[in-house]
């Protein structure tokens, strides 16, 4: 392979940052002892739970569990606030100005408060009211939060949609609400898949957020077993990489579905 | 079949001013009559044809359409469209929707129809106006005359009573204007009450039953194709047939 000279360049800085984190780490950094061994048996291991388990057998270790609560969490509040999303960017471009207002003010509200203020009030205010679990009431912060962003890109992708495409709807005799699900939103979600994919990215990010109401996620797992055995470094890099196989994964099906959108373009 | 009295409409540009599209503007076309309006760009007459179908709303005056006054507060206006099919300058076919079912989708879900009858009609019309071999591809993968003698199938699809064409062949390259003209034509001698907004005088000329003049959003005159090409009146017609013919 060829190397110009840029790239001969590029490398040349990388490797010297490289050099100079490993000086610090050597000379100037903390005297960490690695137990890397400890992390597999936190995925998956091979033995009983519970003294009444005669029969060793292969089973989830806590960051497995983690994932797969923060995988169930994430996707709910996916699925919700693509349906809040719709219903508010469908309200903010409403003739109505009642309606307008609402959407444009509970966007604002959302948008321009902390989640994890959000988590808190959700879970110790209208959780306690209503009875609500951990996990309703941390997914229901999170679609709602995300929810609001949704709402923006929908908004967007609607107006993105030529004009003439609604009135060559309506003047075929089909209601707002019909042109709307059969012609406006159809082109409208297809064009704003990729902000979207971006947003639901950061939806699964900001998931961590929930594990201070004591939601067992990914983060809260990991954030137990440091408490129990003192290796952080070891199991929030591998949090970390947890984390990112879900959002990796997550941008991978997002262009293979971009890529299954294309065929009428 | 339509009765228009007084319509006036005043558009407001984003600077605050006023345009006057439309100035006490009233007609009547007949059942089966061939009408259509030529006039300078910013004439007013696309507005008309938009007022028809109250895609845009007239400040005031009274459409009759069939009988029923569509400007009502208790008109249904989705009904009275579904009888007023139009064909835009730009097509406006649904892009996501291959040719068939942009020519099925309202027949489905405004007229409800069944499937099979949708279908049916869909093909029928699309072999009328000649692309019956294009009817699994998406519109993108159309010429602008195909495109635009799609859209011509797909306002027929809901079997209207009036068709309304607003410059429909005014975006098209020249050597494809004949072939929508020609679909054009075809509807016109089969008794299609039509309505056109057009530049092409031989459309006028060949099929018209009347030609109507219009600039500054009134009629300045109107009469038989004959008389507009013979011997117009007015200065202002005569002025601007010899700037397009």
């Amino acid at each position: 392979m060829v190397f110009g000279k840029r790239s001969i360049i590029t490398l040349a800085v990388l490797a010297v940052i490289l050099g100079l984190v490993y000086y610090f780490l050597m000379n100037r950094g903390i005297t960490y002892i690695w137990h890397w061994e400890q992390i597999p048996q936190m995925l998956f291991y091979y033995g009983t739970r519970f003294a009444y388990e005669t029969k060793p057998s292969l089973h989830l270790g806590v960051l497995m569990i983690g994932f797969i609560l923060t995988l169930k969490i994430s996707a709910v509040a996916i699925v919700f606030a693509i349906v809040l999303g719709t219903v508010l960017g469908i309200c903010r471009l409403s003739s109505e100005p009642i309606t307008r207002g609402i959407a444009f003010t509970f966007v604002e509200i959302i948008r321009n408060t902390p989640l994890l203020v959000q988590i808190y009030i959700i879970y110790f205010f209208a959780g306690s009211m209503l009875r609500l679990s951990a996990f309703a009431a941390g997914t229901a912060a999170l679609a709602i939060f995300e929810g609001a962003y949704v709402g923006e890109i929908v908004r967007a992708g609607i107006q993105s949609i030529h004009k003439g495409q609604a009135e060559a709807a309506r003047s075929l005799g089909m209601s707002y609400a019909k042109a709307m699900r059969h012609v406006i939103l159809p082109q409208a979600f297809k064009r704003i898949v990729p902000p979207l994919a971006g947003q639901f990215i950061s939806l699964i990010k900001d998931s961590s957020l929930v594990s201070v109401i004591a939601l067992a996620d990914l983060m809260f797992q990991g954030q137990q077993a440091v408490a129990r055995t003192y290796s952080a470094f070891e199991i929030y890099f591998t949090v970390a990489a947890l984390y990112l196989v879900m959002t990796s994964t997550l941008s991978m099906a997002t262009q293979y579905i971009e890529r299954r959108l294309a065929v009428s373009d | 079949m339509i009765r228009v009295k007084n319509l006036y409409k005043t558009f407001k540009t984003p600077n605050r001013r006023e345009v006057k599209a439309l100035v006490d503007f009233s007609t009547h076309i007949q059942k089966g009559e061939v009408v259509v309006i030529i006039g300078p760009s910013g004439s007013g007459k696309s507005t008309f044809l938009r007022c028809l179908n109250r895609l845009e709303e007239v400040d005031s005056g009274e459409i009759i359409i069939d009988g029923q006054d569509i400007l009502a507060k208790k008109a249904n206006i989705n009904k009275v469209r579904e009888e007023l099919g139009m064909v835009f300058q730009h097509f406006n076919l649904f892009p996501h929707k291959t040719v068939l079912e942009n020519v099925t989708l309202a027949q489905l879900i405004v007229r409800k129809r069944d499937k099979e009858k949708a279908l049916k009609i869909a093909r029928d019309l699309l072999k009328k106006v000649g692309i019956a071999e294009k009817e699994s591809v998406y519109p993108a993968q159309l010429s602008g005359g195909q495109q635009q003698r799609v859209a011509i199938a797909r306002a027929l699809a809901m079997q209207p009573k009036i068709m309304m064409f607003d410059e429909a062949t005014s975006a098209l390259d020249p050597e494809m204007i004949g072939e929508v003209l020609d679909v054009m034509k075809t509807l016109a001698r089969e008794g299609m009450t039509m309505v056109a907004v057009t530049h092409e005088m031989g459309f006028a000329r060949e099929v018209s039953d009347r030609v109507i003049f219009m600039d500054g959003g009134q009629i300045v005159e109107e009469g038989t194709a004959d008389h507009f090409f013979k011997n117009p009146t007015h200065d202002r017609t005569k002025l601007f047939l010899s700037q397009i013919l």
